[in-house]
């Protein structure tokens, strides 16, 4: 039996010293591979080398130091399975079909894998979380299933999925190009920990972390006037039902931290095996996630808001010699959406049509890019839709008179709604305009909820 | 259709919790000639907690671990870890650890194997992965999560029973910043009588706290973190 390894030793300073890797010179258009690492409910601001002083992130941060990463990247629906729709397709979730979780991709879209099939001689390979529709299956279509995951437990599943990939790195033969997805669980184990820490104990359960927790958010607190389904949304979640206290809050943060760290540790493993195997220079790599993390900003745990917490996800690009190293885009604004024309610009060939995301790959490379308007963001069962433009953000929910409008440039925070301040009545309606071209310009089938009433806002 | 009600379990794993959820039914007798620095097995089954009372909480898989005195200065951990995935995938990790007989139970050399197999029992050679490693000399205070399970049977029940390190978990993934501490005894019933456990804790990067809880006889019978648990089945 054939099988891949490495030599590894441990030095001092509890690092691995690794194979020196002997980079290619030459300059070609295409990779060679393709990595997609896709996570599970990473908040934006978790990466050591982005400034998040409360994790380490070696591999996060290295992958940060070799690409361009986004700064206004938002999920196309802070969803689980909706998200991953719009990512693994290029068009809206509600387009898809997935407008909640659990459903499948609609027949006659086509996902990436299954374009790159058709389209490419990058062979098509997947490893872990899928939910579309079944959250771990060893079928998915357009990709051979390298590894299926666990369902619900991402510290065992990842574990698992990972040294899959790292076995696959190993063995597999360089005479044909890969498409490789290897979809993360973690850090959504933080939905287990606050189901077994919804009670408020009390006091810390660890006194040994007294001094070392993080500080509470600057917009902790929360508007009592916001939309009906976020306020539901908020006294549903253990916090309240727990009646937390502070400390608890911090721990909650603290741990969500912990896990972040055992993602990128998971991360590492793949990284290190690109290197090892002298992939490295020759993979396009991409990393995002389905939909960021509430972390206590406006008292929000988990997903489904449209608040910069949940919405914001991170989106890093990395191909060493092609795609600009350690950038910070904080300019333009993507949506999840935009992976799929960007890996097809990549792997030269055209889109699928009715594309709604755009390639990124002239600013990956240092050009100036096109320069959008404004983003739209469904939200879960086609209840919801977040407008951003550059300077502000709206937010809309079905059969809910309180809209929001928030001025991003002057707070960030997201703590100041303007929609009822008749100083900015004209940007208000300058953004329901952009949605309702928006919501013109789309093919969503008739029995997907709501769609009349997104409709009639064109 | 009416909403399936669910109970949240609300607060962390503990053994007796374990055993409300059915993941324990009583832990197996400490053998009387069991001695934390001589030969022995453990065997553990991985169970895991979605958090809920009634539903989602399931054993995927299980990890053995056997001690063998090969020197005054050093003994081998062989290991078996098995975790079962989704459609009857299995990962097993399986190979030997030398160790110093020091209180980290510190790596000296490791050779391990992780293998695939499909539904069939079939190997998946494609995804096949040895690791091979060796600590250099000047390598202190470091400690694998495997040899941990080791280590932590020839600790003191004290408050000063503490050691600081960085953690190699599974042989290959490098976690710094790691102390492991006496925490308290615990009472709990089992198997028709009432006994103390003792519960150390591990923090650190890159893991959520560890909990592991032992017999007076110094066997580990438990080992908690957040929505997973090792219990000791033989």
């Amino acid at each position: 039996m054939k099988l891949g390894g490495a030599a590894v030793a441990l030095v001092a300073d509890g690092t691995l010293t690794k194979r020196a890797f002997a980079g290619r010179k030459d300059r070609k258009p295409k990779p060679g591979n393709i990595l997609l690492i896709y996570t599970d409910q990473q908040h934006i601001d978790t990466i050591a080398a982005g400034g998040c002083r409360h994790v380490r992130t070696p591999a996060l941060d290295r992958l940060k130091r070799s690409s361009v990463s986004f700064a206004q990247s938002y999920s196309a629906n802070p969803v689980c399975s909706p998200a991953r729709s719009a990512v693994f397709t290029g068009r809206t979730s509600c387009e898809t079909s997935v407008y909640k979780n659990g459903i499948p991709i609609r027949s006659d879209i086509p996902n990436i894998g299954q374009w790159f099939s058709q389209h490419t001689d990058y062979e098509t390979f997947y490893a872990g979380k899928w939910h579309l529709p079944k959250t771990y299956t060893s079928k998915i279509p357009g990709f051979k299933v390298i590894n299926t995951g666990i369902g619900g437990f991402g510290y065992l599943c990842d574990t698992a999925m990972s040294r899959a990939c790292e076995g696959f790195i190993e063995n597999r033969s360089k005479s044909k190009p890969f498409l490789l997805v290897a979809s993360f669980m973690q850090p959504h184990d933080i939905c287990e920990w606050l189901r077994l820490n919804m009670n408020n104990p009390g006091k810390l359960r660890y006194p040994e972390l007294a001094g070392e927790l993080p500080e509470l958010p600057e917009n902790f607190q929360f508007d009592k006037n916001e939309p009906q389904s976020t306020g539901k949304r908020r006294s549903g979640n253990e916090p309240f039902k727990g009646n937390w206290d502070k400390e608890h809050w911090q721990y909650y943060r603290w741990s969500y931290y912990r896990h972040i760290e055992h993602l990128d540790a998971e991360i590492g493993r793949i990284l290190s095996a690109l290197e090892d195997r002298g992939y490295i220079n020759d993979t396009l790599i991409v990393l995002t996630s389905d939909h960021g993390e509430g972390m206590g900003h406006h008292q929000m745990v988990r997903k489904s808001s449209f608040y910069d917490e949940a919405a914001k996800v991170p989106l890093l690009f990395s191909w060493p010699g092609h795609i600009v190293e350690d950038k910070a885009d904080t300019v333009h604004l993507t949506s999840g959406m935009d992976i799929m024309p960007t890996l097809c610009d990549y792997a030269s060939i055209n889109s699928p049509p009715r594309m709604r995301g755009v390639t990124l790959r002239p600013i990956l490379e240092g050009g100036s890019g096109q320069s959008r308007d404004c983003i739209v963001s469904e939200g879960n069962t086609n209840t919801g839709r977040m407008v951003r433009t550059r300077e502000f953000k709206y937010i809309k929910y079905v059969n809910d008179p309180v809209e929001q409008l928030f001025n991003m440039e002057d707070d960030p925070g997201e703590t100041r709604n303007l929609a009822a301040d008749l100083h900015y009545a004209a940007a208000l309606s300058e953004h329901r305009k952009l949605l309702a071209g928006h919501e013109a310009s789309l093919d969503v089938p008739r029995d997907i909820p709501h769609t009349e009433f997104w409709r009639t806002r064109a | 259709m009416a909403k399936r009600q669910r109970t949240i379990v609300g607060e962390n794993l503990t053994p007796t919790l374990l055993t409300e959820l059915g993941a324990v039914d009583k832990f197996p007798r400490t053998p009387a000639n069991f001695q934390p620095n001589g030969n022995w097995m453990n065997k553990y089954r991985i169970w895991t907690c979605h958090g809920y009372r009634e539903s989602g909480n399931e054993n995927v898989g299980s990890l053995r671990i056997t001690r063998r005195v090969d020197s005054k200065k050093t003994f081998v951990l062989e290991v078996r870890q098995e975790i079962v995935q989704t459609g009857g995938l299995t990962n097993v990790i399986e190979g030997t650890i030398k160790c110093r007989y020091d209180q980290l139970a510190s790596p000296i050399e490791w050779n391990l194997l992780s293998q695939f197999s499909g539904p069939s029992g079939k190997i998946i050679s494609e995804l096949g992965f040895r690791n091979h490693g060796v600590a250099a000399e000047s390598v202190t205070h470091t400690a694998g999560d495997w040899c941990l399970f080791e280590a932590v049977q020839r600790l003191a029940f004290d408050k000063k029973s503490s050691l600081s390190f960085d953690l190699l978990e599974g042989m290959s993934l490098s976690k710094l910043g790691h102390r492991l501490f006496y925490r308290r005894t615990y009472p709990m019933k089992t198997d028709g009588q009432s006994i103390h456990l003792h519960c150390f804790g591990q923090l650190g990067s890159g893991i959520l706290p560890y909990e592991y809880w032992l017999d007076n006889r110094h066997r580990l019978l438990a080992v908690i973190s957040m929505n997973k648990a090792y219990v000791l089945d033989q």
